[in-house]
């Protein structure tokens, strides 16, 4: 087997998954934390298919792809409502969004 | 002679079912129709079974009928089986025979009434009850006719459920009875434990001799026959039960129902024997009843009332029959009560039904003058109470207080009590006869009189007490104890009685009990037919029928509203309504903190989900 070994496949997926959780945790604007989703998504993908390739399956890179796939949607649908909070001068802030507050 | 019986306890219950099943397709009219002619045709087969009985000898008159077991309980079996013998053939031919008078008596005064077929059907249920009660072959199905009988009681007390007097009353004859069916029941349960069985011949032959179980059963089978025959404790209801339509309190509450604990005694009577200081409680219970009930009736004003009190106090004698063991005298007794008895309530019937529905005798007093045939069968009725000769009662009751005589210290007592009650009897039925039956009429009597097409009532009441009227002339000539006596022969081999009292003791007894009879109606002439003497003021004692609703009303109903009372302040109130209040309070301050988390912030959310995670790992981590 070519390449790098199996655990930097997965050094490489926890930074990833921890910048972008530390991403959606600290930042406020709803665009960055949709983009910080998605680094987390990735960084799951990159397992997914590093592990696939590691027993010789096919079935994580079918599990990526549906996850691309997914990812796609959610970004279509987030970016959707994010245009749409601009068009109404709302502002771009997850902080003052509290209407869900208990 | 099993056929005859089967028909004669299946007429009625087939009547009831036709009224209540036909409904309006069977006209009021016809409903009673049915009701007689099926009571008479019980009557009929009752009389076949006698006479078929006639031709068998003494030892073998005693028939068991069972048509499939009823119940089966691990190693016991409970036929639905029919004994007769000479005492149910008796019973059957007094209940079947005052039932079917009274039956087509009814026909005439229901006449007009809203809910005739409802009352058919029920009097019909009613004489199917009694049947089975006097027929049945075990304890077992006796305790269903006489639960049936209370049902039937109930329903007719209350048949004017307008009226809400009459739904109380109905209310508490039921709740009366299902005291003493429920010690009835626990004796049953004591002598399955004991016998195993509950088929008379079967319980009589196992059953314990003396100790505290023979005991037990005896007071659990007193206890039912003196709820059901209204005797002290426990006869508070009787006298409210005259709410009833007449009718139905000549059937019910004199003539047949109110007789079933004397029957039960009487049936029954080698438990009691076998318990000899229950049955002496019996006759005492008997004897008090006797008095207390002579001395009601004396300051009553409601004509049933005085009546339904002096039933009372006949029962008495009756308990006193069984309880000295002078059983042939008790049933005696029970046959010519239940002509007479039935024949005053009849005939006072027919007084009220006169003047539209009213029993206070101020009011009626003097309606004798417009009516000449019902005070004349109402005079027969009442010296046939009293016991003059040659009338009924005489016979039958003086055998009872004769036989006292032969019971010792205990029996002495007893008579004495018996012959008070004999001075009373005639005062207080001379009173209520001279109150309303002699004299001039009241304007409110003169007012409200009318005819019925020229006569002083419908034909089918006027042949009907006809009948009972020559009954309580003749009716007790069946026995006189010194001379001759059918009836005991008859029911010797089966009711063998324990006290036989010397020709002496009849006659001497006899003679005193005319007296005394006498002497009381002489008191009642004088105070209420002549007006020498001045009437005593009432007693508040005996206007209040010697405080025993008051005293129950204490014991039971305010003493438990006591309890309840209490246990609402210091139970219900605290524990109860308090914890759930308390647990409301907390989950709400409980969702109020934990909503508090919820706090539209995406980040803190994340953060928990993350410090789950980090907590999840660790958990993991740590337990590998």
């Amino acid at each position: 087997m070519h390449g790098p070994d199996i655990q930097w496949y997965v050094i490489l997926a926890a930074l990833l998954f921890s910048t972008g959780a530390l991403g959606v945790m600290v930042r406020r604007n709803p665009l960055i934390i949709l983009l910080s989703v998605e680094i987390m998504l990735n960084a799951a993908n990159l397992l997914l298919i590093a592990f696939a390739r590691l027993h010789g399956r096919e079935d994580g890179q079918i599990f990526a792809i549906s996850v691309m796939a997914v990812a796609a949607s959610e970004v279509v649908v987030g970016l959707g409502m994010i245009v749409a909070m601009g068009r109404r001068n709302v502002e771009l802030d997850v902080d003052k969004l509290r209407t869900l507050r208990g | 002679m099993k056929a005859a019986a089967w028909i004669c306890l299946l007429l009625p219950l087939a009547s009831a079912l036709a009224i209540t099943l036909g409904g309006t397709t069977v006209s009021r009219r016809v409903a009673g129709y049915i009701s007689t002619v099926t009571t008479m045709g019980s009557f009929a087969a009752a009389v076949v079974a006698f006479v078929q009985m006639l031709d068998q000898s003494a030892g073998h008159r005693g028939h068991v009928t069972t048509s499939w077991t009823w119940l089966a309980a691990g190693p016991y079996h409970f036929g639905l089986s029919l004994l007769v013998d000479q005492l149910s053939v008796v019973m059957m031919l007094i209940v079947a025979g005052v039932s079917s008078l009274i039956i087509a008596y009814s026909v005439g005064y229901m006449d007009g009434e809203a809910e005739e077929r409802r009352y058919f059907a029920y009097m019909s249920l009613f004489v199917f009850s009694m049947l089975l009660l006097v027929q049945s072959g075990n304890l077992l199905l006796l305790l269903a006719g006489w639960g049936m009988v209370g049902l039937s009681s109930y329903l007719l007390i209350g048949f004017h459920q307008e009226r809400p007097s009459a739904v109380a009353a109905a209310k508490k004859a039921f709740v009366m009875n299902a005291f003493g069916d429920a010690t009835m029941v626990l004796a049953l349960f004591l002598l399955v434990q004991h016998t195993g069985r509950l088929d008379f011949a079967g319980v009589f032959a196992a059953s314990p001799h003396g100790g505290a179980v023979a005991n037990l059963i005896a007071l659990g089978l007193l206890g039912g026959a003196l709820a059901k025959s209204a005797q002290l404790p426990l006869h508070t209801w009787l006298p409210d039960a005259m709410e009833g339509p007449t009718p139905v309190s000549a059937l019910i509450h004199a003539a047949t129902m109110v007789t079933a604990g004397v029957y039960l005694i009487v049936r029954c009577h080698p438990l009691f024997e076998n318990a000899y200081v229950i049955q002496d409680l019996a006759a005492g219970l008997g004897a008090a009843t006797i008095l207390m009930a002579g001395l009601i009736a004396l300051v009553q004003t409601d004509i049933k009332r005085v009546i339904a009190y002096s039933t009372m106090s006949q029962i008495g004698y009756m308990f006193v029959g069984a309880g000295i063991g002078a059983y042939p005298n008790a049933i005696f007794h029970l046959m010519t009560h239940a002509f007479f008895k039935a024949l005053l309530f009849l005939a006072a019937g027919i007084a009220i039904h006169a003047v539209v529905g009213e029993q206070d005798i101020r009011k009626l007093a003097g309606i004798g003058k417009l009516m000449p045939q019902t005070r004349a069968v109402f005079l027969v009725g009442s010296l046939a109470l009293v016991g003059i000769f040659p009338f009924a009662g005489f016979f039958s009751k003086d055998s009872i207080l004769s036989a006292a005589l032969d019971r010792g210290t205990f029996g002495v007592i007893v008579y004495a009590a018996g012959m008070v009650g004999a001075f009373l009897t005639g005062l207080y039925t001379f009173r209520l006869f001279f109150i309303v039956f002699t004299g001039e009429p009241t304007p409110f009597a003169r007012e409200h009189f009318h005819r019925h097409h020229g006569q002083e009532g419908p034909l089918s009441m006027r042949w009907t007490v006809g009948v009972l009227a020559a009954l309580s002339l003749v009716g007790g000539l069946l026995q006189f104890a010194p001379l001759w006596h059918p009836l005991s022969t008859w029911l010797g081999p089966i009711e063998r009685p324990l006290a036989e009292p010397t020709n002496w003791q009849e006659w001497g007894s006899s003679i005193l009990a005319i007296a005394v009879g006498l002497a009381g109606i002489a008191v009642a002439w004088a105070i209420y037919a002549a007006g020498r003497a001045r009437a005593p003021r009432a007693l508040p004692l005996l206007e209040r029928k010697f405080y025993w609703d008051e005293l129950y009303d204490l014991l039971w109903y305010r003493s438990g509203d006591l309890v309840a009372r209490g246990f609402y302040a210091l139970v219900e109130r605290p524990l109860v309504a308090g914890s759930l209040s308390a647990l409301t309070a907390g989950f709400g301050v409980g969702s109020r903190e934990v909503g508090r988390a919820q706090n539209g912030l995406v980040r803190s959310y994340v953060l928990a989900l993350a410090g789950g995670l980090a907590v999840l790992a660790v958990v993991f981590l740590s337990v590998r």
